[in-house]
């Protein structure tokens, strides 16, 4: 914190304290200074960006149709504006009260500007790609997780034993399986539970595993944030005649959800990161697409620039759920900020 | 005078052991101001919570406002009491996720089903005679803990309760903020309002009680009128105590 010499001087003592600190902290400069020039090296002399550069529609669509690119194109720019919007927009008025229910409106809206109808061209799920498919996955998966997750974290809580029972069972068993198990038993099995006409294609069926897999997660942050509600809250909202019904929704729920927000960004963020798991199921997602990419023999062997470059996708996308989510809990918190 | 609370021969235990209430008989009058003292664990938080249906009874009969609270009770009466008894706790516990605005009208509006116009102007005028009005759209968290304790009385006040139980409503309190919500508490008594205290504020049982009630191990031990408290043991006792007078 203190400026100049003293801070130098502070360095100095921590680094230079004895013989052994000062070649340690030498060695540790020079292997720095080693990998930041190589590194430096390679992006400017080694690295061809063609492999970039030439796919971007590609990494944003997928095989999306070009003549109905607008379509993705079109949800993306407006999550794009509305992610500013939440952000910088202004703090107060009708845009900020109607952003919940438009954010909410976009995950609809995505389905059916990618999948078609209403007057659009359908387009088959196969043909959905790119980081546009990695954001459908994510918002679709936990748009349905998190009722569902809220729902399991109620039923672990009732007095009924039966339901409490078979919740507490569920989330156990879910939070016990890795996720890519339950994506390759989602592939398979959810069409076992069908009737047979009913064919879910790959992507339905890739959220539905998902959302079940998050919501045992889900249901755990929610516990968390349900027990660390004082008993005193619901003896206040029962004293006024509220019913359990409405001391639920309108005191418990709220202060539960704003406990768990921080861990429920966690999984958002961690939700969008695993998305790229579909890559080995097959689907192109942003990480399916780079793959197919590097087999392409014009780009062979662009790994480094691939992953490079799907790294700084993610870190945006992921960097932009945390703002709002940091956002969000600030929204949310104004009784905890003493005048 | 009608009887507003009628109890007898209430009995409570928490699972095993001793008893919180063993036998307690009481009236509480309409329009009447009842203070109930006692030592820590005597069962004075256990008789205000039974009133309102937030401690079930093992025996003894017990009705509130014409309701009978017995042991055997349901729901519904319950909630039929609670819709015309208010109460104050020790804590405040107001809902820190709501506005004062909010933490006041959310009952009316609820459960009431008044329109919120309505039942926003009748938390203003309420908050107004507490002299907090200018509190209203803030959160919990930013007031003091005299303020919080007026809002919540307000809160009850909102629902025009017919009764109205305080538990120690200044014990979490600094000393220099018990008296704003005394002052606040007097001026119910003293528009009719039926109070049964829980506190252990001296000068106000003198001074707003019409009985003082003294519970010691889960029984009504004594019961006094304010005029006789000087020559009550347990007062004289209290006082010598470091009593708040
Ligand atoms: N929920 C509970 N579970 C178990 N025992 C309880 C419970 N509530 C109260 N008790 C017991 O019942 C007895 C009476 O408690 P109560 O809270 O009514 O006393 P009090 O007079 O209000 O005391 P204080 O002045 O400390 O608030 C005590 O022995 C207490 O330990
Ligand atoms: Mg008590």
């Amino acid at each position: 914190m203190q400026p100049g010499p003293s801070a130098f001087k502070r360095l100095k003592r921590q680094l230079l304290a004895n013989p052994l600190d000062g070649l340690i902290t030498v060695v540790v400069l020079a292997l720095l200074g080693w990998a930041t020039i190589s590194t430096l090296h390679w992006l400017v002399f080694g690295a061809d960006w063609r492999v970039v550069s030439q796919n971007l529609p590609l990494y944003a669509f997928g095989s999306y149709p070009a003549d109905q690119r607008w379509r993705p194109f079109l949800w993306i720019a407006l999550l794009i504006t509305l992610t500013l919007l939440t952000l910088l927009g202004p703090s107060r008025g009708w845009i900020r009260k109607a952003l919940p229910l438009v954010w909410i409106a976009m995950v609809p809206c995505g389905v059916v500007l990618l999948a078609g109808g209403f007057g659009l061209l359908p387009i088959p799920s196969h043909a959905w790609g790119g980081l546009t498919l990695t954001l459908l996955l994510t918002a679709c998966s936990g748009v349905l997780a998190l009722p569902l997750g809220i729902l399991l974290a109620l039923g672990r809580q009732t007095s009924l034993a039966i339901i409490q029972r078979s919740c507490a069972v569920y989330i156990d068993v879910m939070r016990a399986v890795p996720l890519i198990a339950v994506l390759f038993f989602g592939q398979l099995l959810i069409p076992l539970f069908l009737p047979m006409h009913l064919e879910l294609n790959r992507v339905l069926r890739a959220v539905l595993a998902f959302a079940l897999f998050l919501a045992a997660y889900i249901a755990e942050d929610v516990r968390g944030g349900l027990q660390a509600i004082p008993r005193t809250q619901r003896e206040a909202a029962a004293v006024l005649g509220l019913s359990p019904q409405q001391t639920l929704w309108l005191v418990v729920l709220p202060q539960a959800m704003r406990t768990a927000l921080p861990a429920l960004t966690n999984q958002a963020v961690g939700l969008l990161q695993n998305t790229s798991l579909m890559a080995i199921l097959g689907l192109v997602e942003l990480l399916g697409i780079s793959l197919s990419l590097l087999a392409n023999p014009d780009f062979i062997g662009r790994y480094l620039e691939v992953y490079i470059w799907l790294a700084g996708v993610y870190w945006l996308v992921c960097t932009a759920m945390a703002l709002l989510a940091r956002h969000l809990e600030h929204q949310l918190s104004p009784q905890t900020s003493a005048n | 005078m009608m009887p507003a609370i009628k109890a007898a021969g209430l009995v409570k235990s928490f699972g095993h052991g001793q008893r919180a209430l063993d036998d307690v008989s009481l009236h509480v009058y309409s329009g009447e101001v009842l203070v109930v003292m006692g030592p820590s664990g005597s069962g004075k938080s256990t008789l205000i919570r039974t009133f309102n249906g937030l401690e079930s009874i093992d025996e003894g009969h017990l009705e509130v406002l014409g309701i009978p609270l017995d042991a055997d009770h349901d729901e519904r009466q319950i909630r039929r009491v609670r819709r015309r008894v208010g109460m104050v706790f020790q804590q405040f516990n107001l809902f820190p996720h709501l506005s004062i605005l909010d933490n006041i009208t959310l009952a009316p509006i609820r459960v009431q089903r008044r329109p919120r116009k309505e039942a926003e102007n009748r938390a203003i005028e309420l908050l107004t005679q507490m002299g907090i009005a200018e509190q209203a759209s803030k959160y919990p968290a930013q007031l003091s803990g005299g303020q919080q304790q007026r809002v919540a009385i307000t809160r009850a006040l909102a629902l025009n309760p017919e009764v109205m139980l305080f538990d120690e409503p200044t014990s979490a309190l600094d000393p220099e903020r018990v008296k704003e919500v005394l002052d606040a508490m007097r001026s119910l008594a003293k528009d009719g309002m039926t109070m049964v205290v829980v506190t252990h504020e001296m000068g106000f049982a003198r001074e707003v009680a019409d009985r003082v009630l003294f519970m010691d191990e889960g029984r009504v031990v004594e019961v006094s009128q304010p005029d006789q408290l000087d020559k009550s043991k347990r007062w004289q006792r209290m006082a010598s105590w470091g009593g708040q007078h």
